[in-house]
């Protein structure tokens, strides 16, 4: 069975990087300046990834002031709206506000800052019924999804595909944490077609901050190479088995400061390869990194790096 | 605090950049100075040349901090009452931040790091790592100064029990990292063990905070529960910890809440019987049109729950977007407050705020907000012949 390591999401700034960005604000500092420490962050976070052996290397999407606002500023047609919490986390995001044709803008959008991200990468973009669910629009949810996914995330991940990006991973925690209509599934899973039919580059939808389980027949029919669980809410035994797709098991948790020693990580990872007979194992955190301290969050890393070191010796 | 359309601030202003880098040990330039000068003297702040004096003077041992720190507090009082506001503090100027305050003064808690709250404000984030305790109430100091220094009404701002505990990390009352058990079961234990957590802070933190300031003279009392809605299965925990942290004192009891779905706080906050005012950001949510009618005002299609609430407590209507400098206009404050009293049927239920505290704004924007806010509240007035 082959095993995967690699980070997803957001990851934390550094303590230097939020002064920076603070002062920046303010007038204090420069914006070379801020960018300086930006590159350090990067290089350390990059350091992290190599010291965990992780299979893919993400940037930690460490300019992103949240999952939506790189892509708002990209396209035409969205504009950042009110801050709105973000789940049932102490963070809050701008709520994506459709005005207009969902499109990508030009000149091509450069979201992430793969200049010193090691290949093979991977990149981390909203799915599109999360996107759908959270955006004020004045048409039909279902619609906005379609579009998004068709203007927006199509585009958007041939050309990371094409740009060293192995690994496209869609964030749908809307599902886990608020549930879906059967009537909207059919939608969901077509807009998720969109995006990966023909895509040169393995695809995950994860799923994170709920359970998960009770919508597990129609997502293991989902055209994704893998599909993610976050199995701090979620029963493994709720899942079924022979898995037709890979599952990316989320067994460290992204919202806790306690590390998980590397023993309960492989149990767990174990009993999810015999229970679920996936085609492959990625082996990751439950939900992004960013709520937790950068220090943290580097120790979860390490902790991964090393569950999954073990686990490509013995599954 | 029944005053009919009684208007307040809702805790937080920037601290002074002659106060930050008097605190911090940095040298001041003259533009430090001119800004004390310039806002003691828009502000009328009682004997402000010797604030402006003193930061000549520089370096500063710790007793001129303090003094300094002080300073900074009566321009926040001031900064308030001349704005025309009826209920006042001092934008809480000698804590760190309403978080931090709290648990840098509490036993059992150990700073992890700094944790994003939205776009570049991020907040220091400690973990829970052993028994809670409180060595001296840290808000009894503060409050015994701006007694001798407010001539408005004090309104005292508080970080809640459910805030503290929902922004911290738990390294203490559930510490298994195995998933091991079904996610139920889980889950069962970690919602035992976060109901632990807020209730020893709400009565091993709060409560003598509260009963201290009161001790002191200290009247009306607002919990701050930005957090609140956090967890949305945890409302019954937040309103049993406002409950374990205020009942039975005698004082005025109110709340902050702020950026939330606030449908979720219904029907759980019907047990809050001792809260007389709920005071909610709503501009956030909003149109900048002006109009009075349901569809004008979309930010605030909530307000009629907190209306039935069977207590009747007051309704502190956020109507400055504190995320942004655009500068409501009284027209649109007005307009706003005409609409929640056509809700209600009855002003003397609305109170009249910023959406939260003012703290990520300048102070030239925040002040033109709060003083719109004043104005627009009288065309309010006058518009319904109060």
């Amino acid at each position: 069975l082959n095993v995967s390591t690699y980070l997803h999401g957001i990851y934390p700034r550094s303590e230097a990087v939020v002064a920076a960005t603070r002062d920046l604000d303010r007038g204090r500092t420069t914006p070379e300046a801020v960018d300086h420490l930006y590159d350090q962050d990067l290089k350390e976070l990059v350091q992290a990834q190599e010291e965990a052996g992780v299979d893919f290397f993400t940037d930690g999407l460490l300019r992103w002031q949240d999952l939506f606002r790189p892509i708002l500023e990209a396209c035409p047609g969205l504009k950042p709206g009110a801050l709105v919490r973000w789940f049932d986390n102490n963070t809050f995001y701008r709520q994506p506000e459709v005005n207009g044709k969902l499109t990508l803008g030009t000149p091509t959008l450069e979201i992430l800052d793969s200049g010193a991200v090691p290949q093979p990468r991977v990149a981390t973009l909203p799915s599109p019924y999360l996107f759908s669910r959270v955006a004020l629009a004045k048409s039909d949810p279902n619609d906005v999804m379609q579009d998004f996914a068709a203007g927006v995330l199509k585009p958007l991940a041939r050309q990371l595909a094409s740009d060293g990006y192995g690994l496209i991973q869609l964030q749908e925690p809307w599902v886990a944490s608020h549930g879906i209509e059967d009537d909207d599934w059919k939608p969901f899973a077509e807009s998720v077609g969109v995006v990966t039919d023909g895509l040169e580059a393995t695809t995950v939808l994860h799923t994170y901050y709920g359970d998960a389980s009770p919508w597990a027949d129609r997502l293991r029919e989902l055209p994704v190479d893998a599909v993610g669980f976050d199995f701090i809410h979620t029963d493994l035994d709720a899942l079924g088995t022979e898995w037709p797709t890979g599952i990316l098991v989320g067994c460290l948790d992204g919202r806790n400061s306690l590390i998980e020693p590397a023993d309960h990580v492989i149990d767990f990872v174990k009993r999810a390869a015999d229970r679920l007979e996936p085609s492959a194992i990625y082996l990751s955190v439950s939900s992004d990194l960013e709520l937790l301290p950068q220090a943290t969050a580097r120790q979860k890393v390490l902790a991964m790096g090393e569950a999954g070191r073990q686990l490509k010796e013995t599954l | 605090m029944m005053k009919a359309l009684l208007t307040h601030e809702m805790g937080s202003l920037a601290k002074p950049g002659w106060r930050v880098k008097a605190y911090a040990g940095q040298p001041l330039g003259q533009a430090d100075l001119e800004e004390a000068r310039t806002w003691g003297e828009r502000l009328s702040v009682p004997g402000h040349e010797e604030l402006v004096d003193l930061l000549g003077r520089g370096p500063f041992d710790a007793g001129q901090k303090q003094e300094i720190r002080q300073w900074s507090s009566r321009y926040g009082v001031r900064f308030c009452e001349s704005a025309g506001l009826d209920a006042v503090y001092d934008g809480e100027q000698q804590r760190s931040e309403m978080y931090a305050w709290a648990i840098a003064h509490a036993g059992g808690f150990d700073f992890r790091g700094t944790v994003r709250s939205w776009d570049n404000k991020y907040y220091s984030k400690a973990a829970v790592t052993g028994p809670i305790s409180l060595e001296v109430p840290y808000h009894s100091e503060e409050f015994a100064y701006l007694r001798s220094v407010a001539t408005a009404e004090l309104k005292i701002p508080i970080t809640g029990a459910y805030t503290l505990a929902a922004w911290s990390f738990d390294e203490y009352y559930d510490t298994d990292t195995s998933l091991a058990g079904l996610a139920a079961e889980r889950k069962a234990r970690r919602a035992d063990a976060r109901r632990r957590f807020t209730l020893d802070i709400a009565t091993r933190l709060i409560r003598p905070n509260v009963e201290d300031l009161i001790r002191l003279g200290g009247q009306w009392i607002q919990i701050d529960e930005p957090g609140g809605s956090t967890e949305p299965d945890e409302l019954e925990l937040f309103v049993d910890s406002f409950n374990a942290s205020v009942e039975g004192l005698d004082g005025t009891f109110s709340t902050h809440l702020c950026f939330s779905d606030y449908e979720l706080f219904f029907p759980a906050i019907e047990r809050m019987t001792g809260c007389k005012q709920f005071a909610v950001g709503f501009a956030n949510y909003d149109t900048r049109e002006l109009g009075t009618k349901k569809e004008d005002r979309p930010g605030y299609g909530i307000i009629d729950k907190f209306r039935d609430l069977p207590y009747r407590p007051a309704l502190g209507l956020g109507v400055l977007d504190i995320h942004s400098d655009f500068i409501e206009p009284p027209e649109l404050v007005r307009d706003r407050v005409l609409y929640a009293i056509e809700v209600f049927g009855d002003a003397d239920r609305i109170h009249v705020t910023p959406d939260c505290g003012l703290r990520t704004r300048s102070w030239e924007v925040a002040y033109a907000k709060l003083v719109n806010m004043v104005e627009g509240v009288e065309m309010a007035r006058k518009a319904l012949g109060l």
